[in-house]
């Protein structure tokens, strides 16, 4: 095939809100780089300074500004992927120009290696292969409990339309067009209790409601599924394995808000999810699902769009920004996104798991969906479960769920039946839990009690044997890289104290070192402008909290 | 201007002809750029893809001195799509009814013959302009330095008034003002036409006004133009007195202006330097520079602002004023015992009525726009808001003509001159200034790629530029800045004095020279 | 030299209201004040001369909220609020300044502090040079704390006649981006990686003249830090004498940007935007920044000059000079009526120049014989 000039690159995407990334991603791929040319006929035709322009695109990890960049390998080194082969896969392939990425959300499979738009998977350099994601373990039967968004993923073809459709699939949206008003799937979505499933927990009818109150025209529907989250894959399970849930998801939130148009954020590393996301949002279209004149109700475009490498953007000020080609930094709130979010109008912005728990709570009704969690809570939460564990995976459980109840009973308990010394939470950003803390459910009030947070539900186990300072390093240095540099306390905090946590820089002496980290975690949580400098010192005072000696040892040596 | 600086902010749609503003008032055209990100719309019409032009939303790329034309095209197709203001033509202007029927034949087909944009832009930009919210118009040089400069400043006021863009907030005609104070040296009187405060001279009572208070008879007809005094020079005029002007490199046909000075009898030069017109004077006077004066000046805005001293003069500099005094007093000329510019300022004050309610004292932190008629009154930013200043606004029946000289086979080339941003007028200052040189190491001519070639030429060349009065040896800069037929150069540089070309012809009403026009030849030279 | 005005004295009347706007009310350090809806509560608490410290703020950008020097206590809020961010709301009860607060500020620039090899910079380097050391004074922040890796890369390899790229000194405030983007209209400068590897960069990370910049000075005197600097006043580095400032209006094109000239004894060595010059509001352009040392260029005249009988101009005393100019007018007047004299006014010295010409035309020989230059 005839690859096309940058003429018609600009022309094909010109026209279509959020341009700039899939412009810079069609050059990317066409020229395996970006080369100063590209960046400067895109400067031109989107009149977007240069400078800007190539500031902006250093920000990302995957753009490539030298010449095959974008073929050469990229090595997960994520604290899942390190506990496996991920450094020895790295030092194989770095003389062919191999170069390391955080956590690419595989942590149920690892090793991940990125080659151009490829994820290959494997345990050695020489066995990478590519391989569909895996589905969710089996879940294992619970009174009383059923799953709400993986109850159809096993389902073989659920990923195609026609296997959506065999199973039920929109007809949420089809009912929502039939038999309710706006007003009526607002207060269904309201009445369920559903809350923000990316972490933040922020109660999404409430959000709807806003949008659909808000001034302003056009308004949008953004799914987050950046998922950079190291430890969390769970979008990703949604993604492969039951896109049109989400999609159906989107179309439900654009009908009771009256939003046109919509966009998925796609993380960069899901490169097969793009492409069953592509063929997806096409079926739906032609279908009707998406597109003009929905069911005879509504109109709501639906565009793909893929990020380049950058865990900040999935905080969503930094997505919307990310998405309208501005330097992916967060935006100061309030206004928030539900009155100013993309192009300034009304938009809301929701995690992929909480999408996908729209269909079945219209379907099944909001009563249906309060009753899944466990004890007093409302609803499920899908954990991803990974590290040292016999069954890593995504499971949903329902909220309250006690901790050690799914890492052994569910999960199979530590490889070797080691003792587990510690779990994250929210992937990175809620520290440690560790000894008698471990006895937690899986509700944000029991964790918040702990001192942590559930998050986005990413869990990593690690057993007795492992180095909780070099684990805690790791992640450090994970939060430093990706400090997006705008606010003092999270660009420098970070780099401060994983020069700590590494031994690379702060005082030999025991008490001046508590001292600092101490100090800089205190001002870091209060002063941070967004939720990365705030959650990082999690992982330094969680250290110090559960792991006095093996941290009092650190300083020493 | 009409209108002030802030207003830049405000408009909806920015009518920008004949101005590289981001060059020649680079922080103007700050206002302007923060204008366009807020949302509003930019037309430039420029012969040459300056800058402003790369920021436009529409670009009107017409030929050298064919202003009118594309402004009659305009004002066609803002009456024909009924875009006129009515009850502002109908309260505020006269003899409407004449253009509006004078406009009919001029259609953007008609237009595109003579300037060369298409049609359909001029369509486009009349509509954009007429439908503005405001829209605001700015010009500099490019308007005026042509045979018909009085013509296309006309055209423009028909467009505002039409539209009634004029007299209102982000709105008006507003030509930006080269020079720190070329408009403080108009409001003062150093015009042949006008006393000071615009007191036309030909009026009995400003006449009877100035004879009272200057202690003499003073002539009822207007003075002679510069343009008209450098001919008669060594003939009727026979001694001068030039204050801070390198008229030898920045006046057009320099030949003929050397040639003028140097037949005079008496040449008196007040200056910081020794430049190409100091050095035919017989006195040459050392003047205090910026820096080490204290005075006054008034920007294009029309706002009074103070000048201070910070250093002392450096030798035995001496402000203009007083060398000026000091003449005067040895010629037994009254009224020149002046012992500060604060005195000077203030007499001015009592005279102009712009400045009346205006003294040294009250403008120490340049807050008066004039016209400030009386004590108390707080300047007027915005002219023509409720009545203009006679009455009403008087539409122009403008016709398109020529420029003095045109293409032809001996001459094909247009040659369009101008201002760099690096350097300012013959550059004895921004040339006296460490690391201008880094920037702009020397002046060249822009011609487009495609002219470079077919002339036989490359990038860096050097090249011959003839018109019919002389030619300069010139480097070769090939940029698609220029269009395909036209040149330009700046008249910064003495070793490239480019004014040697100019002066095919001056506008019949105010005798501005048409430096923006000039046919030439260009023939490849070995360095 | 005096501190940037914004530090200093930019408190005007806190009774002083913008006309027309409804007052609305909130609690500021326990005591009920005014303000006006649209301010946020660093603009409040400004006006009301409480000394919120900042280093990302440029009153003439919008909130950017890098820094956070400016947090303070909102009652109902989980942490403090960025105050240059934040909309102040009728209700809202506020305190600027409680021991937890400053306990953070004062290790925010420690944290600042650690990153840079040296915080004392000359005040030539620019307009707001001065703007970190001092408040890492104010709050006792250079204690040595949190020491590690230095951020930010001088550019010296950028050997432009203007602009000092001092980024060693870098804080990664973005006022120099900012500046450049919303103030100019340049969009010269950007952000390149991110974290603490933030690096201020140009297209392609090259020199500044090849870039879109304009050399208009701005990012030079916005610069809390010095890392950017004014590269002709720092000539004068290590030279005797206070530093003052006069100011005056630019003296090249029409705008009339408000300056304030720099001078060292009788030297004049720097040039300064002011930020409240009503014309300019801070901006200049390069010419204005940076040409003005043609005034004590030694090429300057220094005395009168006559042309003798050699032919040839010869310095002379002002008295011989100016009698022989009086002379030379007599006598065209005499010979030659009063209508072979003529004058030619500067659209560049002051308005009393031109006045005492236009009056030495008219009332020394009853013409209109006088024009000037605005007609090339």
């Amino acid at each position: 095939m005839r690859s096309l000039t940058d003429d018609e690159i600009l022309e094909s995407l010109r026209g279509e809100p959020a341009p700039l990334l899939p412009i810079l991603h069609a050059f990317h791929d066409r020229d395996g780089y970006l080369s100063p040319e590209a960046l400067k006929v895109i400067s031109k035709g989107l009149r977007i300074p240069i400078a800007d322009l190539y500031g902006t695109i250093d920000f990302y990890h995957h753009f490539s500004t030298g010449e095959g960049g974008h073929h050469q390998a990229r090595v997960c080194t994520g604290p899942i992927c390190c506990l496996k082969e991920g450094n020895q896969i790295l030092e194989a392939l770095r003389s062919q120009g191999a170069t390391p990425m955080p956590c690419a959300g595989r942590c149920d499979d690892p090793v991940v290696v990125l080659k151009g738009n490829q994820a290959l998977l494997g345990t050695s350099a020489e066995n990478l292969q590519p391989r569909r994601s895996p589905l969710p373990p089996e879940a294992p039967t619970l009174e009383g409990f059923e799953e709400c968004v993986f109850a159809h993923i096993r389902s073989p073809e659920r990923s195609q339309f026609a296997g959506y459709r065999s199973t039920g699939g929109y007809n949420a949206l089809e009912k929502a067009c039939s038999q309710l008003s706006q007003e009526d799937l607002l207060s269904q979505v309201e009445a369920s209790g559903l809350a923000g499933r990316g972490g933040a927990g922020f109660p999404t009818g409430s959000k709807w409601r806003a949008v659909f109150n808000a001034p302003g025209d056009p308004k949008s529907i953004v799914c987050n599924a950046d998922e950079g989250e190291p430890g969390c894959f769970k979008d990703r399970a949604l993604l492969d394995h039951d896109p049109h849930a989400v999609i159906e998801g989107m179309a439900l939130a654009a009908y009771a808000t009256g939003a046109e148009r919509g966009f998925i954020y796609l993380r960069y590393e899901y490169p097969e999810t793009y492409a069953i996301l592509e063929q997806a949002i096409n079926d739906a279209e032609s279908n009707g699902f998406l597109g003009e004149n929905i069911l005879g109700k509504f109109n709501f475009k639906l565009y793909l769009r893929r990020g380049a490498g950058a865990y900040i953007c999935g905080e969503e000020g930094s997505l919307l920004n990310s998405l309208e080609g501005k330097h992916p930094f967060p935006r100061n709130r309030p206004p928030f996104p539900v009155t100013h979010g993309f192009e300034d109008l009304p938009t809301v912005v929701n995690n992929v798991e909480t999408l996908a728990s729209v269909p079945p709570i219209v379907l099944k009704g909001a009563d249906w969906y309060q009753c899944l969690g466990h004890d007093q809570n409302a609803g499920t939460k899908v954990i991803s479960l990974s590290g040292d564990v016999n069954k890593p995976g995504n499971y949903e459980i329902p909220i309250g769920f006690p901790l050690m109840h799914l890492i052994q009973d569910w999960a199979g308990g530590t490889p070797s039946g080691k003792r587990v010394q510690a779990v994250t939470m929210a992937g990175l950003s809620g520290g440690f839990l560790a000894g008698e803390d471990l006895d937690v459910t899986l509700d944000e009030p029991c964790i918040r009690s702990k001192g942590s947070f559930l998050g986005a539900g990413g869990i990593m186990v690690f057993d007795e044997t492992r180095d909780m300072v070099e684990i805690a390093h790791q992640a450090m240095e994970f939060f430093a890289e990706e400090s997006c540099g705008k606010c003092f306390p999270c660009r420098i905090g970070t780099r401060r104290l994983s020069e700590r946590l590494g031994g690379h820089a702060g005082p030999g002496e025991l008490t001046q070192w508590l001292n600092e980290v101490e100090a800089l975690g205190q001002t870091m949580k209060a002063t941070s402008s967004c939720g990365l400098g705030i959650a990082a010192p999690l992982i330094s005072d969680s250290l110090v909290k559960y792991f006095p000696e093996q941290v009092e040892n650190h300083v020493k040596s | 201007m009409s209108n002030p600086l802030v207003d830049m902010e405000k408009p909806d749609v920015i009518f920008c002809i004949g101005t590289n503003m981001t060059e020649c008032h680079p922080v103007a055209a700050t206002r302007l750029k923060r204008a366009i990100a807020k949302g509003a719309k930019l037309i430039v019409a420029d012969p040459r893809r300056i800058d402003l032009a790369e920021m436009a939303d529409l670009y009107l790329p017409l030929t050298v001195g064919t202003d009118v034309a594309l402004l009659l095209g305009m004002a066609h197709v803002i009456q024909r799509e009924g875009l006129v203001d009515q009850s502002f033509v109908e309260n505020r202007t006269r003899d409407a009814e004449d253009f509006f029927k004078h406009l009919g034949e001029f259609t953007p087909k008609w237009a595109q013959s003579i300037c060369g944009v298409p049609a359909e832009d001029i369509e486009k930009a009349a509509l954009w302009y007429g439908q503005g919210q405001p829209s605001a118009i700015y010009y500099t040089l490019g308007i005026t330095e042509h045979i018909c400069g009085v013509d296309n400043v006309k055209s423009l006021c028909n467009l505002a008034l039409m539209t009634g863009n004029i007299g209102k907030e982000g709105s008006g005609i507003n030509p930006m003002r080269g020079q720190n104070n070329v408009q403080g040296c108009g409001d003062a009187g150093g015009l042949p036409n006008n006393y000071p405060g615009f007191q036309a001279v030909t009026k009995p009572e400003h006449q009877e006004k100035f004879e009272k208070h200057y202690g003499r008879d003073i002539d009822l007809e207007n003075g002679i133009t510069k343009v008209t005094a450098f001919d008669q020079c060594g003939d009727g005029i026979r001694a001068m007195l030039i204050d801070g002007e390198n008229t030898v490199v920045s006046d057009p046909d320099r030949n003929h202006c050397q040639h003028a000075l140097e037949s005079l009898d008496h040449l008196v030069v007040i200056d910081l330097f020794m430049n190409e017109t100091t050095e035919l004077a017989d006195v040459v006077f050392p003047a205090t520079s910026w820096a080490e004066t204290d005075g006054v000046c008034t920007n294009t805005e029309r706002r009074v602002q103070r000048l201070r001293a910070a250093v002392p003069p450096v030798g035995e500099a001496k402000p203009d004023w007083w060398i000026i005094s000091q003449i005067a007093q040895r010629m037994n000329i009254p009224g020149f015992e002046f012992s500060s510019a604060k005195e000077v300022f203030n007499e001015l004050c009592s005279l102009s009525p712009l400045y009346q309610g205006l003294d040294w004292d009250l403008i120490d932190k340049g807050e008066y726009q004039w016209p400030v008629p009386y004590k108390g009154h707080p300047g007027t930013p915005t002219l023509h808001q409720e009545k203009f200043e006679n009455g009403r606004g008087i539409f122009t029946k403008v016709v398109y003509r020529d420029p003095a000289e045109t293409i032809s086979e001996d001459f094909p080339i247009w040659l369009t001159t101008g201002r760099r941003l690096q350097s300012y007028h013959t550059h004895t200052q921004t040339g006296r200034s460490a690391g201008i040189d880094y920037l702009l190491p020397g002046e060249s001519l822009e011609i487009h790629p495609e002219d470079v070639m077919s002339l036989g030429l490359k990038d860096g060349d050097w090249c011959l530029l003839s018109s019919q009065r002389g030619s300069v040896k010139i480097r070769v800069e090939a940029t698609a800045r220029s269009p395909k037929g036209t040149v330009f150069s700046s008249f910064s540089f003495s070793d490239v004095p480019v004014n040697v070309l100019t002066g095919s012809g001056y506008d019949p009403v105010t005798q501005t020279a048409e430096l923006k026009v000039c046919p030439v030849r260009i023939e490849p030279v070995k360095s | 030299m005096t501190p940037p005005t914004h530090l200093q004295n930019k408190q005007s009347d806190p009774d002083s209201k913008p006309q027309g706007q409804e007052t609305l009310t909130l609690t500021l350090d326990g005591e009920e004040v005014t303000f006006f809806a649209g301010e946020t509560i660093y603009e409040v608490a400004e006006r009301h001369r409480k000394e919120v410290p900042t280093l990302c703020y440029d009153p003439r950008l919008e909130p950017f909220g890098a820094c956070r020097l400016c947090v303070v206590e909102l009652e109902g809020a989980r942490n403090p609020v960025a105050s240059c961010t934040t909309q102040a709301q009728p209700g809202m009860s506020i305190k600027t300044k409680t021991p937890a607060i400053e306990e953070h500020r004062k290790v925010l620039l420690e944290m600042v502090v650690s990153e840079n090899d040296g915080i004392e910079v000359d005040p030539l380097r620019g307009y707001a040079s001065q703007e970190l050391s001092t408040l890492v004074d104010r709050y006792g922040a250079d204690t040595g704390r949190f020491q590690g890796a230095q951020s930010g890369c001088s550019k010296f390899e950028d050997d432009n006649p203007f602009i000092l790229r001092d980024y060693n000194k870098c804080i990664s405030c973005y006022r120099c981006v900012r500046v450049c983007a919303e103030q100019e209209g340049d969009y010269a400068i950007s952000i390149k990686g991110r974290g603490f590897e933030t690096q201020i960069t140009t297209e392609f990370d090259g020199l500044l003249k090849d870039s879109a910049c304009t050399f208009c000075g701005q990012c030079v005197q916005t610069c809390p830090t010095g890392a950017l600097a004014d590269r002709k006043a720092l000539r004068a580095e290590g030279q005797d004498g206070e530093l003052q400032k006069t100011r005056t209006i630019c003296t090249y094109c029409g705008v009339g940007c408000s300056v304030d000239l720099v001078t060292q004894e009788d030297r004049l060595v720097a040039v300064q935007p002011a930020m409240d010059g009503p014309a300019n509001e801070g901006a200049l352009c390069v010419k204005g920044q940076f040409a003005f040392d043609f005034v004590q260029n030694p090429d300057r005249l220094k005395k009168p000059l006559i042309r003798r009988e050699d032919g040839e101009l010869h310095e002379a005393e002002w008295e011989e000079a100016l009698q022989r100019a009086a002379d030379g007018f007599l006598k065209a007047l005499d010979e030659h009526g009063r209508h072979s004299v003529y004058a030619i006014a500067s659209g560049r010295a002051p308005s009393e120049a031109a006045y005492t010409l236009q009056k030495w035309i008219r009332s020394g020989f009853g013409t209109n014989y006088i024009d000037n230059c605005s007609r090339a």
